[in-house]
């Protein structure tokens, strides 16, 4: 999924100032999963800046709701009332669904109350960990099933680097398992250790967002 | 290795047979031109090359392609450093021509550190290639005569390519993780183009006995230069320091105690003591089959470069 | 918004209920109002916001001894939740101090009477 933490409170309560009515609007799909932005943190914002609106002895309206997703126009059916009676909306969802809800909602303020993160994966309740980054030319298949360009902090195709330690990566040991440590485990277990003798040549990196913003069509699908 | 490719100092001392010495600067943290006098100084006959680094550790210093043609100015043959952190292909394909084309002749590939540790850990991260697709770049334009997309290296249609004559060097860490693939590694440089090896600096000379026995038993040695990195030990806090701080440096106790106790009778012999080790490793290392040189990392001691190279009876150095 | 002159004590029925109720001493009584979890690993952020969102003068989670907890981790799980609310509460700019996690055992009301009377005091000198 993609994953996002919630911004710091003082920065999310500096961007709602001077608007009179707001809406806190969460997304029901990556960001509940990732307990960030869905209806139970939506909540729990709400009733932090009413705290701090009662602390301060600012009046302002904060309705609160959550839809399945904000990259999709379907689902902005349900609260297009509610948006449009907002002086701004704080959207917390993922930097997908804060900029769509600005295209469906043309001249609305829509605030981001997230930091975008990674595609990434739950480890354990609590824990996400960073696996694609969408490279837009997959080598799943060279390595084993783990990519090198997501998970080695120098996207590596030829490593391991100096810096493997005890299978951890010297960048942060507590935190970043070495990809290559990891890809050299299992390409071991998969009895495909010679493949890793070959020379990998650089990666043609215009494939993903170093080419430009993306964009896919499918003319089948087009109507 | 078929015949002179660069015509380098450091080449026509391994073509000729000779155990090669190659020692290391740091290129200053400002413009002044100074600091790379002094250190040429010391370093001046004492070696048959100099690494210049490369914005070591992500810390911002002058290019190791300007330091090292002042530091040939002041008659030292530089082995000029590249890392994969800061430049993409572009630019390491403009440097490599820039840096030919100033009389520099050997160039050393690496990944490099990680923007993390150094002091603008805010930058972004390039990583366009990593040192093996890098050691391959400059086999291709010294030998291809073209760039990495197949373009020759020449500047119209009409013109003859001119390529980089260059001496293609990598390094090697006997002692990272996972230590069977380390053999591998190494084996993947070579095919990618190395001409020459340096090695982290080595303390624990049965480990690196028995990954030398490992390069051999795959013929690695009579295929690239092997060089061994030494980094004489100062002091005991030094060593400690060695042991505890740096990622997969084992400092055996045996070093440490010898200093500790010359420490205890006399502070300022134990850098003479430190020196007495290093010698001592280099002799062990002259007797290992494989090792072509040695790799000499005297870090901000310079001064005593001179010192070890005569203790270690490896003066004058061959004139080639 | 409305102020409730209370505590809100959430008490875990297998220790911090139990604790509160042989407790006699009205003032202590009246000072709080007691609710029921099954487990104080039920506290989330939610509640105790929206807690002090109604009007209360603090929040007090009491569950069972982290060695000793019904079910296994619920106190430690709740106790790992009160620290995020008391920082919450100071990135909002309230008194950390209005939230607290005390580990009780069904036979602690003497502890249960103290650290009422505590956190009573503590909130009394911030609100001074």
């Amino acid at each position: 999924m993609i994953t996002a933490v919630q911004k710091p409170f003082d920065e999310i309560y500096e961007m709602i100032q001077g608007y009179k009515k707001i809406l806190v609007l969460g997304c029901g799909t990556c960001v509940t999963v990732c307990m960030a932005g869905g209806e139970k943190e939506v909540g729990v914002l709400a009733s932090a800046i009413r705290l701090a609106n009662g602390k301060n002895g600012i009046e302002m309206d904060i309705a609160e709701d959550t839809i399945e997703r904000q990259c999709d126009r379907e689902f902005f059916d349900d609260v297009k009332d509610k948006i449009e009676e907002a002086d701004a909306v704080l959207s917390l969802a993922c930097g997908v669904g804060v900029q769509f809800s600005s295209e469906v909602f043309e001249g609305k303020r829509i605030l981001p109350g997230l930091n975008t993160k990674f595609y990434g994966t739950t480890l354990e309740m609590g824990v996400w960990s960073e696996r694609c980054a969408g490279c837009g030319d997959c080598v799943l298949e060279t390595f084993g099933g783990i990519c090198p360009v997501a998970r080695c902090s120098k996207s590596l195709l030829n490593g391991p680097c100096g810096g493997s330690q005890d299978g951890k990566c010297e960048v942060d040991p507590e935190n970043i398992d070495c990809a290559w440590q990891l890809i050299y485990d299992r390409m071991k277990s998969l009895d495909l250790l010679d493949r890793l003798e070959i020379n990998e040549p650089v990666k043609d990196w215009s494939t993903g967002r170093d080419g430009g913003p993306g964009k896919i069509i499918r003319e089948d699908m087009t109507l | 290795m078929n015949g002179i490719k660069s015509g380098s100092n450091l080449e026509k001392v391994f073509a000729a047979g000779k155990f090669a010495v190659t020692a290391e600067l740091g290129p200053p943290k400002c413009a002044d031109v100074e600091v790379i006098r002094k250190k040429a100084a010391f370093l001046k006959g004492n070696c048959d090359a100099v690494n210049i680094t490369d914005n070591q550790t992500a810390i911002v210093r002058m290019s190791s392609i300007a330091a090292g043609f002042l530091a040939m100015q002041e008659g030292l043959e530089p082995v000029i450093q590249i890392t994969c952190r800061d430049r993409n292909r572009i630019a390491i394909q403009s440097d490599i021509l820039g840096a030919s084309a100033m009389g520099l002749k050997n160039i050393l590939a690496l990944s490099g550190d990680h923007q993390n540790f150094g002091n603008h850990v805010t930058c972004k991260n390039v990583y366009d290639m990593d040192s093996i697709q890098l050691l391959q770049t400059m086999k291709t334009m010294r030998d291809d005569k073209t760039f990495i997309n197949g373009e020759e290296i020449k500047n119209s249609k009409k013109d003859e390519p001119v390529e980089p004559k260059i001496f293609i060097g990598a390094a090697a860490n006997p002692f990272g993780d996972p230590f069977e693939f380390r053999v591998i590694r190494l084996a993947k440089k070579v095919k990618a183009g190395a001409d020459f090896i340096q090695t982290q600096c080595i303390y624990d000379m049965e480990r690196f006995e028995e990954w030398m026995k490992q390069v051999r038993e795959r013929g690695l040695h009579k295929e690239v230069k092997i060089m061994a990195g030494l980094t004489p030990l100062k002091s005991v806090g030094m060593a400690k320091y060695m042991r505890d701080s740096v990622a997969g440096l084992s400092v055996p106790d045996s070093y440490i105690q010898r200093l500790a106790k010359v420490a205890e009778k006399d502070k300022k012999a134990v850098a003479a003591e430190g020196i007495d080790i290093c010698v001592e490793q280099i002799h062990r290392l002259m007797d290992i089959e494989g090792v072509a040189g040695i790799h000499l990392m005297a870090i901000e001691w310079e001064h005593r470069v001179q010192e070890i190279m005569e203790k270690a009876e490896l003066l004058p150095r061959p004139a080639v | 918004m409305d102020t409730i002159d209370k505590i809100a004590v959430y008490c875990c029925e297998n220790s911090g209920l139990l604790a509160a109720g042989p407790v006699t001493d009205r003032k202590i009584l009246d000072s709080i109002e007691i609710m029921k979890l099954p487990c104080s690993g039920k506290t989330e952020m939610g509640l105790i916001l929206k807690t002090l969102e109604k009007g209360y003068a603090g929040v007090m989670i009491v569950g069972c001894p982290k060695d000793n907890c019904q079910f296994i981790r619920g106190s430690h799980r709740a106790s790992k939740r009160v620290d995020s609310a008391k920082e919450m509460l100071a990135a909002i700019g309230l008194d950390p101090g209005r939230v607290r996690m005390e580990f009780l055992s069904s036979v602690d009301s003497h502890k249960f009477v103290k650290a009422v009377t505590e956190m009573w005091e503590s909130l009394k000198i911030a609100t001074s």
